[in-house]
């Protein structure tokens, strides 16, 4: 169930990653691109669409994470210590708290994409899609590397 | 008409400041304790537990402060306060994160 599970988590990241690479892409292009370039096409995508889709793949994906993590926290981080890998279970920390901290994000996020604040809340919007963008693909990242180096069971 | 008394930038913003006053003195609302599956408040702890998680009670403290911030302070005041800069808060709070947990990368 436990790798079930898993597996689930990490297919999700992999949509939320994409949806949330469109949309930050499209936003730092900052224009509706319109060549047939592959990076106009990827860019051109309408960004404002992605905000909803992004919101409940992320809350699934940080509900899944909560339900596998005391298997972590068990079968994994205890190995970590006794190998002394402390910068591994440093990167999972933050992966964590960066997971909850961009859950509060969430609800701001969404309304900087309505269409009545796009102007007025513009920084905000390109910023705080970065951020979650980036949170995305350290968690993505990290999840990787340590499932690499010790697994769930 | 404001449909809804929910302020979405009070919530962000105070919930990333009551999340990192959490983490930063160690209070969360309660812990889990895999090996059993016991649950505590507080910091309490149990013998011959296992290791205890605290991350579902600090989410749980926070979002609670957040929650009553955001239902209390209009969502007007809010952003035209912290319109364009509120992505300061999130910003910040992964860099105390990230403070908090150095001796993992010392």
């Amino acid at each position: 169930m436990t790798i079930f599970l898993l597996v689930l988590h990490g297919l999700v990241g992999v949509a939320l990653l994409g949806a949330l690479t469109h949309q930050s892409v499209s936003l730092l292009r900052g224009r509706a691109a319109r060549g047939l370039a592959f990076l106009d096409r990827y860019a051109g995508a309408r960004d404002r669409t992605f905000t909803t889709a992004i919101v409940v793949l992320f809350v699934v994906e940080l509900a899944l994470g909560a339900f596998i993590y005391p298997a972590y926290r068990l079968g994994v981080r205890i190995p970590f210590e006794e190998m002394s890998l402390g910068w591994a279970i440093g990167v999972f920390e933050l992966k964590e708290h960066f997971a909850g901290l961009a859950l509060a994000v969430l609800p701001y996020y969404a309304r900087t994409w309505k269409a009545e604040l796009a102007e007025t809340l513009r920084v905000d919007r390109l910023v705080i899609t970065l951020i979650l963008a980036f949170v995305v693909w350290w968690d993505f990242l990290v999840g990787h590397v340590l499932n690499n180096i010790r697994g769930l069971e | 008409m404001n449909r809804s008394r929910f302020s979405a930038a009070t919530f962000t913003a105070v919930f990333c400041v009551a999340y990192i006053v959490v983490f930063a003195l160690d209070l969360p609302l309660f812990r889990y304790w895999p090996l059993n599956g016991d649950w505590t408040w507080g910091r309490a702890t149990l013998q011959d537990a296992g290791p205890a998680m605290a991350w579902y009670g600090l989410m749980a403290n926070a979002g609670i402060v957040a929650l009553v911030a955001a239902f209390v302070v209009p969502d007007r005041f809010a952003t035209r306060l912290l319109g364009n800069r509120l992505w300061l808060f999130p910003m910040a709070a992964m860099a105390a994160c990230v403070f908090l947990l150095r001796q993992f990368f010392a």
